[in-house]
């Protein structure tokens, strides 16, 4: 198993006291699996991604990635363990913005102590299609070239884990394919473990599995996408999926 | 004019919103409205107690003052027949000492000689509090303690004044007339005239003067005053008597007050300028963040101008209210330092509210306010209704209209305008202004220059391979950021701190170093012509004496030259009494520029020799005649030749040298200076002291160390203007930290996403602060060095040499400064989890 997470939960302060938000969430991604989350806005897929990736610390349960208990890890131990294991893609990107594409993409490498990163950065952007615009920053470039920065960054370390939180969900349709077709693309390129957060049943059913979340629990009448009922996930979001 | 009202409605609306994003505004425009108030009212506080206490200052309504000689019996009568009370007192510098011998300890004293009538106004308090006169009886004197402390002295101890012994009667607490104080190289002694008799002081061509007291009945009107001028002055004309009442009693202490007050509100100009980097910084930042409110509002309908309007009144009623923080502070603050303020001065202040300086802070606070927040202001107008779908969070980044650059300009220049017109003087201020021009825009170009070197520093090799450094220098040089605010405001504060560092370390450098080696020990005045060949023996076998210069001297006034009379003149060379010099021989060292020295034993017209640079300064030429009064008569003298005169070097030095006939017959004394290792002048003191004890030496140590000390006073006044500029540099610095640790919780979250270790990031944090602030300080020391050298050049006539030292504090402290207002902003950045941050901006 890549990840094992048993009876998680996560509650935050709320403005008007605690709110749970995960409760008893027991899952495991096998390696290499492409692992689907599906669910209503605000069913808790987003806090369950950050929790795998050790960007939110779990109230309860554990954690494990790679043999790894993330929730006995401290934040430094958390951020070396990112470094060398798990690339995330954000929504709304979240580029450095003083800092170029190819810095952007050059940094976990950098981190990571690698002497070549910036050669290995160059050929990270031009595996995305954007090699002839490293210099650019965030700034000049459209949301999907961001995306496409993002995903370069994320893979550039070649991480066993891929992480992925709605990359399409502020782009266009076309676009977001395209953005889909690098992501699948690289996740076959490097064997990496994909978890992606995504309102695309079309998407959806590119995962190897689906799981569906409602209200911070697993949905147990859910199974694989490709055998339920679909129309669940469309009503739940009928103009995402009309768009698509 | 709908218009109108809309814009106060939303400004209203807006306004409700509270002041949280403004505490740096306020706080930038309040020091800065605070500063210079608290100047204002205490320099116009002084003011007005010298007005006051005119007549306790002065001793009497009005008072005629001779140099070198007593009023005659006529001018005495005529004085006596106008006033109720005339008193006469002698004022001069001699030294008083323990015993007569080569023991005998001796000091520089001022000597104050009065009448039985003395004093006519206020009272003089004594220890033990006995009446003056008792204190004065028989052949008594009563001392300044501090002339006391330095001799060892207590009253009823014996003390020699000439070659007289007298006896201390009392010490001196409180002296009423403190405007009779002259230049204050020694303590005060106070003496009966009728008493020098026999002290072997005063003799003919002795430098004292003689002042009159004049008092008419108490409740006098100025217009009555005005009336005895009216009849005094015609009897005294042509004579060198100078007039002086009530209403200017102390014109000294007043003018000095003066420069320090206007000096100060110049540097708490500067104070506000940096003010405004932070109070600007604060308003584009709202605006940035109102653009979306902005963009609605223009969807529904709104014009610009309303919107302008809208925005302009918010910031009235927060510059409003910080300018009137400022001015409550501005108040406040004088009363908490009134005992500090009260020790320095030599007249009773009372301080109170005045309401001119008052506006004047305000009216400062509110064109500042305006002139930093009109450009971002005007570019509101510029947002688009279509920005609100396309990229809501990006700043504006247009040019405002042509007009509101032209009405930047018109502020720009009004401000200047009042400042220079406000402060009374002219050249310093507009001088002033154009050094913060001039530094604003180094300061703008350097902070271009800097995040363009960062951006490039980012991307070459060496940065490779050091992410805390790479992304230190990005968040500088990249897009966005706070780089120039930080720059500009620290950099301003601290240009001006340099300067002040510059300046003072340079005008210490000149007087602590350059002159003790070339200057004398001592100079020696009132040697009697018949002493003068003894003392020259004297002085010249002590084997530590490595040099003797003498010179005769007399007092002398000028009336006229080159056909203008001297009052047409505004030079100190015309200005009260001028000690010149005589002689036949061209005195060996002298250097002519220009003509010829007379022949010796020349017996012709009237000749003289003048000071090259001088002359220049009065526009004088070869052939010029000088005419000059000496005790009473006038002397006129064509100028032959010009010479080189080197005032500084502590020699002696005369403006004015005359062909040794014209003047030979003049009752004159000698003046000596006497070169000597330190270990010898108490020595030499003493020898010379028991040939001729009327002879008063000044040692030159004394005199330098006065000097200092009035330059340290106005160092210290000046530092703490600094301080306070800096202070609001610091302020703007806090405002930025703050305004950037949005952007810096991002990053944070971001790097650790990618795997940054919090060390990491706090090191990328602390490189970033440490460079912006080294910049800030290496920037300011070029502007220091800068001012630090026009001052030097221009204004002091010295050379510069830069001052390693105070350059080097500076810009740690620069570095320091920022480092500390980063890592105060660094804690929530490197707490915050991810997770909590990215998500947040989904
Ligand atoms: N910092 C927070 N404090 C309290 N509640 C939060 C916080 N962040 C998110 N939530 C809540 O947690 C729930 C799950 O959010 P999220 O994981 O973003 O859902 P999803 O990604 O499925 O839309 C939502 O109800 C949201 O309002
Ligand atoms: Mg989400």
């Amino acid at each position: 198993m890549v990840l094992t997470l048993r009876d998680v939960s996560l509650s935050l302060m709320g403005n008007a006291g605690p709110v749970d938000i995960l409760h008893d969430i027991t899952l495991d991604v096998a390696v290499k699996e492409t692992l689907g989350l599906v669910g209503p806005s605000g069913s808790g897929k987003s806090s369950l991604l950050m929790l795998m990736g050790g960007l939110e610390r779990a109230t309860g349960g554990s954690v494990d990635a790679l043999g790894h208990d993330l929730t006995a890890m401290d934040e430094d131990a958390l951020a070396r363990f990112r470094r060398e294991h798990m690339g995330v893609v954000f929504q709304s990107f979240h580029l450095i913005p003083t800092m170029t594409a190819l810095e952007n993409v050059a940094t976990p490498l950098e981190l990571a102590g690698a002497r070549d990163a910036f050669d290995r950065a160059a050929a990270e952007l031009d595996a995305v299609g954007l090699g002839h615009r490293t210099d650019h920053y965030p700034s000049q470039m459209s949301g999907g070239e961001q995306q496409r920065v993002a995903l370069a960054r994320a893979a550039a370390p070649r991480p066993d884990i891929l992480l992925a939180d709605e990359p399409t969900g502020n782009l266009d349709a076309a676009t977001g394919g395209q953005i889909m077709d690098l992501l699948f693309g690289l996740r076959d390129r490097h064997g990496a473990t994909l978890i992606l957060v995504t309102h695309s049943r079309e998407l959806a059913e590119r995962c190897d599995r689906t799981i569906r979340l409602v209200d911070g629990r697993l949905d147990a009448g859910h199974g694989d996408l490709r055998v339920t009922d679909a129309a669940a996930t469309g009503q739940a979001h009928p103009a995402v999926d009309a768009a698509e | 004019m709908t218009w109108v009202r809309d814009a106060a409605r939303i400004a209203k609306r807006e306004l409700r919103g509270g002041l949280a994003g403004f505490r740096i505004f306020l706080a930038c425009l309040a020091l800065g409205v605070a500063a210079i108030a608290a100047v204002g009212s205490v320099r116009v506080s002084i003011t007005e107690g010298l007005q006051r206490e005119g007549r306790t200052i002065l001793g009497g309504d009005a008072e005629v003052q001779f140099e070198y000689r007593f009023a005659d019996a006529e001018e005495r009568a005529i004085l006596a027949s106008v006033f109720t009370g005339v008193s006469e007192i002698v004022d001069f510098r001699s030294m008083v000492a323990t015993g007569d011998g080569l023991e005998a300890e001796r000091a520089l004293t001022q000597v104050k000689a009065v009448d039985q009538t003395y004093p006519l106004v206020g009272q003089v308090e004594l220890d033990p509090p006995i009446p003056l006169s008792e204190a004065l009886a028989g052949d008594r004197l009563v001392i300044h303690p501090i002339l006391a402390d330095r001799l060892g002295l207590s009253v009823g101890d014996p003390l020699w004044l000439g070659a007289k012994r007298f006896e201390i009667g009392a010490l001196i607490l409180r002296e009423p007339d403190v405007s009779a104080q002259g230049f204050g190289l020694g303590p005060r002694t106070m003496v009966r005239t009728a008493a020098l008799d026999g002290t072997g002081l005063l003799a003919p061509g002795s430098l004292f003067d003689t002042e009159y007291r004049l008092t008419l009945p108490e409740g006098t009107t100025d217009e009555t005053l005005d009336a005895a001028r009216a009849v005094i002055e015609p009897e005294l004309e042509g004579t060198t008597a100078r007039w002086r009442d009530r209403r200017n009693a102390s014109p000294q202490i007043e003018r000095f007050v003066d420069r320090i007050g206007s000096f100060l509100v110049l540097v708490g100009l500067a104070g506000l300028a940096v003010g405004g980097v932070g109070v600007s910084a604060a308003v584009r930042a709202y605006l940035d963040r109102k653009i979306p409110v902005i963009a609605t509002l223009k969807t529904l309908g709104a014009e610009g101008r309303t919107i302008f309007a809208a925005y302009l009144i918010q910031i009235a009623v927060l510059a409003a209210l910080g300018i009137v923080i400022g001015v409550v502070l501005g108040t406040l603050i004088p009363l908490a330092a009134y005992p500090f303020i009260q020790a320095q001065l030599p007249v009773p202040v009372e301080l109170g509210l005045h309401a001119a300086p008052l506006a004047e802070a305000a009216l400062y606070g509110a064109l500042t306010a305006l002139l930093f927040t009109l450009w971002p202001l005007a570019r509101t107008e510029r947002v688009r209704a279509a920005s609100l779908f396309r990229d809501a969070s990006g700043p504006i980044r247009v040019l405002p209209r042509i007009r509101y650059i032209v009405a930047l300009a018109v502020l720009a220049a009004l401000l200047v305008g009042l400042s220079a017109w406000l402060s009374g003087i002219p050249t310093l201020a507009l001088a002033s202004a154009g050094g913060i021009a001039v530094a604003l825009a180094i300061l703008i170009a350097a902070a271009w220059g800097v995040r363009r070197l960062c951006r490039r520093l980012a991307t070459t090799r060496w940065a490779r391979g050091k992410p805390a450094l790479r992304t230190a220098l990005g968040s500088i040089g990249g897009p966005g950021g706070e780089a120039t605010a930080v720059v500009l405001s620290l950099g301003l504060g601290l240009t001006v701190l340099a300067s002040v560092g510059q300046i003072d370390a340079n005008m210490r450098a000149a007087i602590d170093r350059d002159l003790p080696q070339i200057a004398p020990s001592y100079f020696f005045i009132d040697i009697q012509p018949d002493q003068i060949d003894r003392f020259r023996e004297t002085v010249i076998s002590d084997p530590e004496v490595t040099r003797v210069d003498t010179a005769p001297m007399l007092g002398g006034v000028v009336r006229s030259l080159a056909d203008r009379s001297a009052e047409t003149y505004d030079h100190w060379v015309t200005r009260g009494d001028r000690r010149v010099s005589y002689a036949d021989a061209m005195p060996a060292g002298t250097r002519l520029t220009a003509g010829e020295w007379w022949p010796s034993d020349y017996d012709g017209p009237p000749q003289v020799s003048f000071a090259q640079e001088e002359a220049d300064e009065l526009g004088l030429a070869l052939g010029d005649e000088v005419t000059l009064s000496i005790l009473g008569r006038d002397l006129t003298a064509t100028i032959t030749s010009f010479r080189e005169v080197d005032f500084a070097s502590g020699g002696i030095g005369f403006v004015m040298v005359f062909d040794a006939n014209a003047l030979r017959g003049a009752p004159h004394t000698w003046l000596a200076t006497v070169y000597a290792s330190p270990e010898a002048e108490g020595r030499i003191l003493r020898q010379v002291a028991v040939d001729a004890p009327n002879v008063t030496a000044i040692r030159v140590r004394d005199a330098i160390a006065l000097v200092t000390e009035a330059l340290g006073a106005l160092a210290a006044a000046t530092s703490w203007g600094a301080g306070a500029t800096l202070l609001t540099g610091f302020v703007v610095l806090i405002g930025a930290a703050a305004a950037g640790e949005r952007a810096r919780v991002f990053e944070a979250a971001v790097l650790k996403t990618v795997g940054a270790t919090r060390s990491t990031i706090l090191s990328s944090f602390a490189l970033r602060s440490a460079l912006l602030g080294a910049a800030a300080g290496v920037v300011a020391i070029a502007g220091g060095a800068i001012a630090g050298w026009a001052v030097m050049t221009f204004v002091m006539e010295a050379p510069f040499t830069f001052e390693p030292l105070s350059a080097i504090v500076i810009v740690l402290g620069g570095a320091s400064a920022t480092l500390l207002a980063g890592l105060a902003f660094a804690w929530r950045p490197l707490a915050a989890r991810p997770a909590q941050v990215l998500r947040g901006r989904d």
